[in-house]
């Protein structure tokens, strides 16, 4: 049994990079004494599996952590089963039951919470906050490998609107979109106008024009930086926000956990 | 999440630990005072750190000045900026961090209204080379006097800073005990000597007498640990289980300006460590001190922290808590230990057994014999460790080139004995540099210089061959001049502080930013000398810089012992054998606070007990004031 957590990282928070995510998350883990299983050996290490590594700086609202409970956890909450989809409910994951969160003595420091993720949410640091935990079976590919393609929202600094919607338009008509980045110390080009699914202006924010995106993630991920160049040359990019990390279900695209007050909203999107 | 309140009628403090976030973050230091002062009514705290180079670029190219990391506020803002000084190198960035804030570095160049800066740590001990750019230093423990402090300063915040009125506010701070105003004493030379440092006022005290906190029970802090985001050096829980060391070994300034032991009570440690696992999050905790297996009852202690059950962990598995004991004594690492911290995971291991011959250790009064730390070596790999770090320092008083080659033969042995075990086994040697402290019987010793530490280095390396089961790693013996020139300056080294400084040499004790030629040439422009100033034996006449702080040790008792140490003779740890009035405790009225009444480890260090090991008590004890006069101080240079 797995418990599949979603969370943000905005703000000040975005800055801190992927590592340091992990160790953030796992002493959240202990602080709310989730009984998560640890590897074997002469180290052992909380188990914990991220989806799509986030690039430092960029903020989100569609992180997933996958942590295996320990066998003998005791669960409530939303079961297992219809796919590995699931909205959340209030999930319940104790140690045994005389840990019980929120049987905890009253004056005790313990969260009085009953929800993993209302629990977690106030163990991790502000600006990770805890939108949904669903338990899966654990079964079926990693998130990793599940992740087809991420939703991004971005603003260009000092573009306006309807720049950008030329732009959008030219860029999307192009067959080929070539466009160069850093990697490993060395320039490459590539052509991304491939790897763009959707791409459309959606407002303006007090920096410019703020576009979203689906960009695939194979077979590799692009990122939303790599289309600035293409789009507005004399620009950068403002902030980027992650909305979506989509799978491939049974229904079309979809996500791993989503939070139960967007499921309609999301619903919505999935058939649109 | 601890959140500093804000309000203009709190007295603000930025306390700032000269190097990068990620060393000065876990320092246990700041982060008491910071909790001491935001729990007061009338005081608030934030923290910030030395911003690494590209940062500083940043920011002096965008005009945005030093800032907290707790709410971004301008450091130029607060009422106190309070520097931790932990080392010396960390000084140009004191200079650096305080001309970021946007004042001028030279505290008589500041106006009256501008943030007062202060500094504390164990660099305080000896306050002169910063004297010109720190308005106040503290000396001592701190717990107790950033409150008096604060109620100066925030009656003359109350009355408005007028102009004029800093150097009233400065006096009234040298009236605090364990408070010293360097702009409220006078320095006579004669030449290169130090004739005198005097107070200029009758109310300013002429020796500045240390603030020692009698007991560790009333300060049960941090209470609220911090837990960085980012990785920082001590990633773990830290809890501090004694202060104070009375083993006596005479290079440690630590072990000498922190007297008497004062033990935590055994139930509050275990609180402390219970809430603050529970709190942060960690599965590690680190027993803090300055020799963790000297805590009376450490067995028992570490046994109920990593036991399942023992402890409640807040629902993690009790199992994976891992216990560090940083500063390890070999005499004290037992199999019981040993077995004890390798049930969590295992973390490295470090002994420090500072030279390589007996007679060598016998003049520092490290009183290890080979058979200790062969038997803590043999404890840890027969628990599973396969790697261990053996610590050394080199350039010491009468040190002589076959005691500098038994370091190798000490680091094979021990290599060898892992071998017996697993095929993996290796150690690694570091070897540092001497540097003579002040407030230490060897504050007289003629440090050596760069070429001749390089020269034992050299050595070490050729005793050890080709050996590929011991690595040696040193520490660059330039920097060791650099750390010799502030940590026995007086105020006219300041003039090389600023020097170095203003070209840009931050960060000095990052060996990428180390630059010897720098200092050389500060050195020359100030009309200083390297031998005067570093390389020099002192007499016992000598007027040191530091002579008007005082850390409780009587003179004489420092200038006895360095003279014991040269007839190679051994003091006992008082705090298991009768008092020999090193002035600690009988200046002040404290005494040690220690809950067992013999060393918990056995050790013998001369407290004549029988030792686990069965040799031999390897201490020959002399009754004091006896040491022949004519002992010269014979330098291995
Ligand atoms: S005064 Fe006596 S008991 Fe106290 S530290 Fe010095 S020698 Fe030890």
């Amino acid at each position: 049994m797995r418990l599949r957590v979603r969370f943000s990282k905005t703000g000040k928070i975005r800055f801190i990079g992927h590592r340091d995510v992990a160790r953030v998350t796992e002493r959240a883990v202990r602080r709310v004494g989730l009984p998560v299983a640890y590897s074997e050996g002469f180290s052992p290490r909380m188990k914990m599996s991220f989806g799509l590594a986030l690039p430092t700086g960029y903020e989100s609202d569609g992180e997933f952590v996958e942590l295996p409970l320990i066998a003998d956890a005791v669960v409530e909450g939303s079961a297992p089963g219809g796919g590995d989809q699931g909205v959340s409910g209030p999930v319940i994951v104790c140690q045994t039951d005389a840990h019980r969160p929120c049987e905890h003595e009253p004056e005790s420091s313990a969260p009085s919470y009953c929800t993993v993720a209302e629990a977690l949410s106030e163990a991790l640091p502000v600006g990770m906050e805890v939108s949904a935990a669903v338990l899966t079976d654990g079964r079926g590919p990693s998130l990793q490998a599940a992740t087809r393609s991420c939703g991004w929202q971005f603003d260009i600094v000092g573009l306006d609107p309807a720049a950008a919607e030329k732009a959008v338009a030219e860029f999307l008509a192009a067959g080929t979109v070539v466009t160069e980045r850093v990697h490993k110390g060395e320039t490459v080009s590539s052509n991304v106008r491939p790897s763009v699914e959707v791409l459309q202006v959606v407002g303006c924010s007090d920096r410019g024009a703020v576009l979203s995106a689906v960009l695939s993630a194979t077979p590799r991920v692009v990122r939303p930086s790599e289309l600035v160049p293409a789009l507005a040359p004399a620009h950068e990019m403002g902030i980027a926000r992650r909305t979506h990390q989509w799978t491939c279900g049974a229904a079309g695209r979809a996500e791993p956990a989503v939070p139960a007050t967007c499921a309609q909203k999301h619903k919505e999107l999935i058939s649109g | 999440m601890q959140q500093p309140t804000l309000g203009p009628h709190l007295t603000s403090w930025l306390l700032t630990y000269p190097d990068t976030y990620e060393v000065g973050l876990p320092n246990q230091g700041l982060q008491i005072l910071y909790e001491l002062l935001n729990e007061r009514p009338d005081s608030s705290a934030e923290r910030t750190y030395a911003p690494w180079i590209d940062l500083e670029a940043e920011m002096r190219a965008h005009g945005l000045p030093l800032f907290s990391v707790d709410t971004h506020r301008a450091a130029g803002e607060f009422d106190v900026i309070a520097f931790n000084l932990s080392a010396e190198l960390v000084y140009t960035n004191v200079l650096n961090c305080v001309d970021l804030a946007g004042l001028e570095v030279r505290s008589s160049r500041r106006n009256d209204a501008d943030p007062l800066i202060g500094a504390g740590g164990h660099c305080a001990f000896n306050p002169e080379p910063l004297a010109d750019f720190v308005d106040f230093f503290v000396v001592g423990d701190g717990e107790e006097v950033v409150g008096e402090i604060t109620e100066v300063v925030g009656a003359w915040k109350r009355a408005g800073k007028r102009a004029g009125t800093r150097e009233g506010v400065l006096r009234e701070l040298a009236g605090i005990e364990g408070v010293y105003v360097p702009a409220m004493y006078d320095v006579a030379y004669d030449g290169a000597a130090l004739v005198e440092v005097t107070p200029k006022y009758p109310d300013v005290p002429p020796l500045v007498a240390k603030r020692t906190v009698a007991d560790l029970a009333d300060w049960p802090y941090p209470r609220q640990q911090l837990v960085p985001v980012t990785e920082v050096v001590h990633d773990r829980l830290s809890v501090e289980v004694f202060r104070g060391c009375t083993r006596g070994c005479r290079f440690c300034q630590a072990g000498m300006i922190t007297r008497p032991v004062r033990e935590r009570p055994a139930a509050q440690v275990r609180e402390m460590i219970s809430t603050g696992l529970k709190r942060s999050g960690y599965d590690e905790v680190s027993l803090m001190s300055l020799s963790t297996a000297d805590y009376s009852g450490i067995a028992e202690l570490v046994r109920d922290t990593v036991s399942a059950g023992a402890l409640e962990t807040a629902g993690a598995d009790a199992k994976r808590i891992s216990v560090s004991l940083p500063s390890l004594r070999v005499d004290a690492f037992t199999v019981d230990v040993a077995a004890q911290v390798s049930r969590a995971r295992r973390t490295g291991l470090t002994f420090a057994p500072e030279a390589g011959s007996w007679r060598l250790r016998q003049i520092l009064n490290k009183l290890i014999t080979e058979e200790d730390l062969y038997g803590a070596v043999r404890s840890a790999y027969s628990q599973g460790w396969h790697r261990m770090k053996l610590y050394f320092l080199t350039g010491l008083p009468s040190e002589m080139d076959p005691d500098t080659e038994a370091i190798a033969h000490l680091a094979e042995t021990c290599a060898r004995i892992g071998q017996e075990y697993t095929k993996r086994a290796s150690v690694t040697v570091s070897l540092g540099g001497f540097v003579p402290k002040p407030h230490t019987p060897f504050q007289w010793f003629g440090q050596n210089p760069p070429d001749e530490l390089a020269r034992k280095v050299r050595l070490v390396r050729s005793a050890l061959g080709r050996n590929r089961r011991v690595q040696l790693k040193w520490h660059d013996p330039a920097a060791s001049t650099a750390e010799g020139i502030a940590s026995r300056g007086d105020r006219r080294v300041g003039a090389v502080i600023e020097y170095v400084w203003r070209r840009r040499g931050t960060f000095q004790e990052w060996s990428e930013r180390f630059d010897l030629g720098l200092w050389e040439e500060a050195m020359a422009a100030s009309g200083l000398s390297l031998d005067w100033y570093v390389y020099r034996h002192r007499g016992e006449s000598e007027v040191l810089p530091w002579d008007h702080i005082g850390a409780g040790l009587h003179r004489d008792f420092l200038w006895q012992d360095w003279q014991d140490a040269l007839a190679g003779h051994g003091l006992p740890d008082c705090r298991w054998t009768p008092c020999y009035d090193c002035g600690a405790c009988t200046e002040y009225g404290i005494e040690h606070i220690v809950a067992s009444p013999v060393a918990p480890n056995g050790g013998s260090q001369g407290t004549g007990q029988d030792l686990a090991t069965g040799h031999l008590v390897p201490v020959e004890l002399r009754p004091r004031r006896l040491a022949s006069a004519g002992a010269s101080a014979g330098g291995g240079a």
